[in-house]
């Protein structure tokens, strides 16, 4: 639990960080456009609420370290409850790797994220460590420097890849509605979407809108659908915010990595939760 | 009739003999092939490429053996000058390749051998940076066009990268290795001292001219060279995947069984 408290204590930091900002009510700049025709949206951005310790309970413990931190919403909009439709066998699933997310004892049950595999969509847009945007001629890149994982996004109407070749990062096709990307994913592989085991299956399909409000602001909406894992088609939201255009230098993530499996499993069950 | 035909000939064979260019202007009918460019009038080299070589497996030319291919080298003139003691390693790195090569262990290949590689690479242009994606282990390279670079020391396993472009080619100079990278799975090395001037000159609109000085004065005598073609990769759905190269071994774990899709 100790791994968790420290990320909530430097969401809680970051929270702080971000209040000035949130404060500052410049009128909203108008999106340049790129030769292309594409809004230019290139620069370095993050969440405004970043952490992708849970979907439902977005930086929790924060309020423990900050008192003026109000507890934040669900990023799940829809269905309205706020939470995720699992399935009966998902729901169970989805418990038992958060039961074992700081105590694993098997192999399975350490976060693919600590043996630096690729997180995937939309896991990569909720954490911390920002992500860089920069586009071409017909198409748009997503770079991010932790675990030094990228994203192409073709802007025409090309095929998808078969249906049964998984990609880490699935395959997208995107189109411009105005100041809104559209991105169609397919093809991924199952993913961990949180600390506390959420995920989806390599059935799923993901429909991302991403809405660009003013030149350093955009709303990120993901639409998950996986009729493996879950009841229903849900959506998850997040507030982006440009950050500092700072050049993006190597973040090598396996080199050098100590192997999970050697000082992160354990031998014994673990203490039964309160 | 045979004095007008000589009369014609014998100027343009004057012409081809004395005129060192002569023969590639007239094959090329007297116009260089068009290449891409971007708005700000720069060579394109955006667009998904891969080298045509066997040189990730040895970059001076080589016999077949099983599981590599043979094939000429890319390294001008054949000859690697290594320093005697840097030889020996070299000689050893070979003895033990299976278990040194750095690919072998799924790291990062390092530049330059990220760039021939059997693997494609896309590069994505921009007028302040361009960005190479390779396919394998889903590497990312920042060539930044403004800047200098940051003072040192940084081992970094892609190296530094700043580029101008001089006329239509561009030139890229890289520092901040680690020494940890191979050239090849032959075991040819180098020190975290290496430095790298890169050219990319589009020969015609599918294919870049890349060559490479290497010096390193901590493993060479002297500087040496390599030159290399990268192809437009032209297939109609040419797209980069994903080579997760250390994933292979976790993927019994994730996606848990009962998530497989049908096959």
């Amino acid at each position: 639990m100790s791994t968790r408290l420290l990320i909530g204590a430097v969401g809680s930091l970051l929270l702080w960080a971000a209040a000035p900002l949130a404060g500052q009510q410049a009128a909203p700049k108008p999106l340049e456009r790129l030769p292309d025709g594409q809004p230019n949206v290139q620069g370095v951005w993050g969440p405004v609420n970043a952490g992708s310790l849970s979907l439902t309970n977005p930086v929790p413990q924060a309020a423990d370290f900050d008192p003026t931190i109000k507890p934040l919403p669900s990023r799940i909009v829809d269905p309205p409850d706020g939470k995720v439709p699992y399935q009966p066998w998902a729901a169970a699933l989805q418990k038992e790797q958060n039961h074992y997310y700081a105590y694993p004892m098997r192999p399975e049950h350490i976060d693919p994220q600590h043996r630096c595999l690729v997180s995937g969509v939309p896991r990569l847009f909720t954490i911390m460590p920002s992500l860089r945007i920069v586009q071409s001629r017909g198409l748009i890149v997503f770079l991010w420097d932790t675990y030094q994982a990228y994203r192409v996004i073709p802007l025409d109407t090309r095929p998808h890849v078969a249906a049964d070749v998984k990609l880490y990062m699935g395959d997208g096709r995107g189109r411009w509605e105005g100041n809104t990307l559209v991105i169609d994913t397919r093809s991924v592989k199952g993913q961990r979407l949180t600390y506390i085991g959420d995920f989806y299956s390599d059935n799923a399909t993901i429909v991302e809108r991403l809405t660009w409000t003013d030149a350093n602001t955009f709303t990120y909406d993901a639409t998950i659908t996986d009729p493996t894992v879950f009841t229903r088609p849900w959506t998850m939201r997040l507030v982006q915010r440009r950050r500092p255009n700072e050049e993006m230098w190597e973040g090598a993530c396996y080199e050098g990595n100590l192997d999970p499996e050697q000082f992160l499993l354990k031998s014994a069950p673990p203490p039964p939760t309160r | 009739m045979r004095m007008k035909l000589a009369a014609f000939l014998i100027p343009v064979t004057l012409f081809v003999f004395l005129y060192p260019s002569a023969p590639r202007l007239l094959a090329a009918q007297g116009s260089p092939p068009a290449i891409p460019r971007t708005s700000d009038g720069k060579p394109d080299l955006s667009g998904v490429w891969q080298a045509l070589t066997t040189a990730s497996w040895d970059i001076q030319d080589h016999a077949a053996q099983k599981g590599v291919p043979g094939g000429p080298g890319i390294v001008v003139g054949n000859e690697i000058p290594y320093q005697p003691s840097a030889l020996e390693r070299k000689r050893q790195n070979f003895a033990q390749r299976a278990a040194l090569d750095p690919v072998a262990k799924c790291y990062l290949p390092g530049i330059p051998r990220l760039m021939y590689m059997p693997f494609p690479l896309q590069i994505v242009q921009t007028p302040n940076e361009i960005v190479m994606l390779f396919e394998f282990v889903h590497a990312v390279r920042f060539v930044f066009l403004t800047g200098a670079h940051p003072p040192g020391p940084i081992d970094w396993w892609m190296g530094d990268s700043r580029a101008r472009w001089e006329g239509d080619t561009l030139v890229v100079d890289v520092v901040h290795f680690n020494d940890q990278t191979w050239f090849d799975a032959a075991g040819n090395f180098h020190s975290e001292a290496m430095h790298l001037v890169e050219r990319y000159t589009m020969l015609g609109p599918d294919h870049i001219q890349y060559d490479v000085r290497v010096e390193d004065p901590k493993v060479f005598a002297r500087p040496w060279d390599m030159s290399v073609v990268l192809y437009r990769r032209k297939e109609r759905n040419a797209q980069l995947y994903d080579y997760e190269c250390y994933a292979f071994d976790y993927e019994k774990y994730y996606p848990y069984p009962q998530m497989r899709s049908p096959q």
